[in-house]
């Protein structure tokens, strides 16, 4: 009976273990609210410091001594079949802080953090960036699905976000005061790609394939609502797992429904997968239609000869002022690539990074040889953004935190090249 | 609890755990054969049936909303997707057949057979060959590559298993049942990481020989509809019912079979009949390396791409089909990872439910099959010590 001694106390060990895991793991959030108890006599000083007026309210200051880096936040995937999305991203973002320049000698930083695109992800990340006291906003999440699971984290703290690219239409109807995003939404990518695929491509029978994540299936969603509605006929909507290699299957029922056009909703890894197996399944002649999570050099490499004649959508292209052909030249000079080759957001993450930037300068006070950024009014700031003119166009936010009303431009690949759609 | 040598995994403590387990697998025997069991097994089966065939005249007679063609094709994809489950599951059934334990690490042999594949193929394209217009190895000796390249997957995988048999296996030999199946569970996890901080974590795109490409095949007419027959869907299966019927010829007629096969039955008594019971362990490691690598190869070949976590779902599942058709035998194994390719891409379909639903019918035939027929559809020979 020796041995079920051992067991019984092994286990009421690992029970132990396992209740103060999660203890700790809830209590993170609200534990940086007040990093007063640790990193007080650094970062969160009170005003009996000489701290400004601003930082008298709930939220309180980022404060930095001399020498210091205000860090910009981003969760992006870096890892993985979508890792192009935040590894391009993150090095558009990388020159705006180089860009951005200094605040009476504090310079700021990018730290980018991969969060694998997932909602698991992207809690973690925001779990990780409310513990640094360093982070005073976040230029993301990349991917809707851990945008809105990062969204309430920030909002305890105060950390405003600008996402670049999170396009679910839902993440801005939460009344969320800390979110703001320059991409377009997917209602308007939605309903415009219906509109082409029924209007200029004359498709009568759409199939719907979304990869069931907050973005593909929102967006989906649309698509088929919208091609119902101009008259149009959804023959089958049908989800598929995200992450598989093998969609044979699920591609020959689509078949079996003689669709006209295939809309997929969801990313590059698997949309990738879904062009190159149409050919084998019976839908060969059916045209592909991406969106914008399938745009970008992945798909390319990955479809080769099989992806001709493939659409997606991305952020139209305003015209090359001298700015953007400026950051052209940096990004190919310091990542060996064309800038917008990964992914259709590499100007969009230099906006939104260079618009918080923007931001923090507007808000920050310097004092007592230490510079205070208020989280409050850094948050007002970020939502108050007005006519800001960056590298993909003009920005306005509206009271809800949509801050662009742009509509998508079409691509299609023609040659191994994605050229823009007539 | 003062006395050191009670640890679970000193002589003493192993000989508690080992009443422990016999008298919980009494216990769960007691359950099983318990009246409440007796009356819920065929209530259930009947209920399932019943739900089924429901399921099945709806879509299939009431319906009809798929024709031949569309059949035609998940068949075929079945077919394929299930002769890579079927080589990877005689890989766990070998080994439960000889050790009784399951080799949980064998999706990752298999997933490093399918990086030694993709290197291989990289590098053969790397070379060039002289000609008009020049061209590369890869094109200019395609079936030479394949075999090379399908070799050394081999090759890799063969020397993983026999490593991994010998590191994290072969010292735990005595120790309870429990103790190597959580260090093949310690060994998944680590092969994963390893890969992954080796060949990063992205996605690599395989590259096909020009006479092997992805999405060309040949076209057959069913009613009135071109059915693509893949190229390299062909090649995948058709090269493993070779290997699978090389191997049970393997174990049938080759005197390292009648080894195994001795080894399987009682390790002491074939000892003292003077079978070298270590190294027949060794290379059965080896073969089953050998066939989860070119399951690897292959995988790379007709799917395309590769990462870290590659092996884990197609090793699962592949548990699963060793499970079907009866965890210890062959022909099991190769039944089981064909029916259960088959039932993955024609079930959803048959049954009209959603396409992502696949797993979880796959998993829910391998809950059917440990509480209804845990000996699975061949049944298993059971020797006296498995018992």
């Amino acid at each position: 009976m020796k041995a079920m001694k051992f067991l019984a106390v092994f286990m009421v060990l690992a029970l132990l273990l396992a209740a103060c895991g999660q203890a700790a793991a809830t209590e993170a959030p609200a534990a940086t609210e007040a990093p007063a108890a640790t990193e007080a006599a650094a970062t969160e000083a009170p005003a009996a410091s000489g701290a400004p007026e601003a930082c008298a309210d709930a939220l309180g200051c980022a404060v930095f001594a001399a020498g210091d880096v205000i860090k910009i936040g981003m969760g992006a995937p870096m890892t993985g079949g979508n890792a192009s999305y935040g590894i391009d991203i993150s090095q558009g973002a990388t020159i705006a802080m180089t860009d951005a320049g200094n605040i009476d000698g504090w310079t700021f930083a990018l730290d980018a953090q991969d969060d694998g695109g997932t909602a698991e992800g992207g809690a973690a990340v925001a779990n990780k960036f409310v513990a640094d006291p360093a982070i005073v906003a976040v230029a993301g999440h990349i991917f809707s699905g851990a945008t809105a699971a990062a969204m309430p984290i920030y909002e305890k703290v105060g950390i405003p976000m600008l996402s670049p690219s999170a396009t679910n239409p839902a993440l801005t109807t939460t009344g969320s005061t800390v979110f703001n995003r320059i991409a377009f939404t997917d209602l308007n990518q939605g309903n415009n790609a219906a509109d082409y695929i029924f209007n200029t491509l004359k498709v009568k029978k759409l199939a719907v394939l979304h990869d069931g994540s907050d973005y593909g299936k929102g967006l989906a969603d649309i698509v088929a609502a919208q091609f119902v509605k101009d008259g149009g006929e959804v023959v089958i909507e049908q989800a598929i797992t995200p992450g598989e290699t093998d969609y044979t299957a699920v591609l020959s029922t689509v078949a079996s429904k003689t669709p006209d056009a295939v809309y997929f909703g969801g990313y590059t890894a698997e949309g990738a997968v879904l062009v190159n197996q149409m050919k084998t399944t019976g839908l060969d002649k059916a045209i592909f239609f991406g969106c914008d999570g399938t745009y970008g050099e992945d798909f390319l490499t990955r479809t080769g000869a099989n992806g001709e004649g493939a659409y997606a959508s991305i952020a139209p292209a305003s015209p090359d002022s001298e700015a953007k052909t400026k950051f052209n030249a940096a990004y190919l000079e310091k990542f060996g690539k064309e800038a917008g080759s990964l992914s259709p957001y590499t100007w969009a993450g230099y906006d939104a990074a260079a618009a918080l930037a923007a931001a923090v300068k507007q808000v920050a006070v310097v004092a007592d040889g230490k510079l205070y950024v208020p989280r409050a009014a850094l948050v007002a700031a970020v939502r108050g953004l007005t006519n800001y003119v960056g590298l993909s166009g003009t920005f306005s936010c509206q009271s809800n935190g949509e801050c662009n009303v742009d509509k998508p431009q079409f691509v299609v690949v023609k040659d191994g090249k994605w050229t823009n759609a007539q | 609890m003062n006395d050191p040598s009670s640890l679970p995994l000193t002589p003493k403590g192993k000989n508690n755990l080992q009443t422990n387990t016999n008298n919980a697998v009494k216990k769960i025997q007691s359950i099983q054969n318990s009246k409440f069991m007796k009356l819920l097994r065929p209530i259930l089966g009947v209920v399932v049936s019943l739900y089924i065939v429901f399921r099945l005249y709806q879509v299939l007679v009431v319906q009809h909303e798929y024709g031949p063609d569309t059949w035609t094709r998940l068949l075929i994809s079945g077919l394929i997707i299930g002769g890579v489950y079927a080589l990877i599951a005689i890989g766990y059934t070998l080994v439960y057949g000889i050790l009784f334990m399951i080799n949980f690490a064998h999706g990752e042999v298999m997933m490093f057979g399918a990086y030694a594949g993709l290197y291989s193929f990289w590098a053969f394209k790397i070379i060039p060959v002289a000609g008009n217009p020049p061209t590369n190895f890869l094109n200019a000796y395609p079936i030479l590559a394949i075999i090379l390249a399908f070799l050394i997957g081999m090759t890799v995988s063969a020397t993983l298993g026999y490593f991994l048999e010998k590191i994290a296996y072969r010292p735990l030999r005595k120790a309870p049942r429990l103790v190597p199946l959580i260090s093949a569970i310690g060994a998944s996890i680590f092969l994963q990481n390893a890969a992954m901080l080796l060949f990063s974590p992205q996605l690599r795109d395989v590259t096909n020989p020009e006479i092997l490409r992805r999405g060309a095949g040949w076209t057959i007419v069913v009613n009135g509809s071109n059915v693509v027959l893949p190229y390299t869907g062909v090649f995948t299966f058709v090269l493993s019912i070779l290997l699978l019927v090389g191997l049970y010829i393997l174990v049938r007629k080759s005197k390292l079979g009648r080894a195994m096969r001795a080894t399987a039955l009682d390790k002491k008594t074939a000892a003292l009949m003077g079978v070298d019971v270590d190294s027949t362990i060794s290379r059965t490691f080896i073969i089953s390396g050998a066939l989860a690598g070119a399951a690897g190869v292959m995988w790379g070949l007709h799917n395309g791409l590769v990462y870290y976590f590659v092996g884990f779902i197609p090793g699962i599942k592949a548990f699963t089909a060793a499970v079907l058709g009866g965890i210890g035998n062959i022909p099991g194994a190769m039944v089981g990872g064909l029916v259960l390719g088959i039932v993955e891409s024609m079930g959803p379909a048959a049954l009209g439910i959603d396409f992502q639903l696949k797993d979880v019918l796959s998993f829910l035939i391998l809950i059917f099959v440990l509480t209804f027929r845990p000996s699975g559809l061949l049944g298993e020979v059971l020797s006296e010590e498995k018992v």
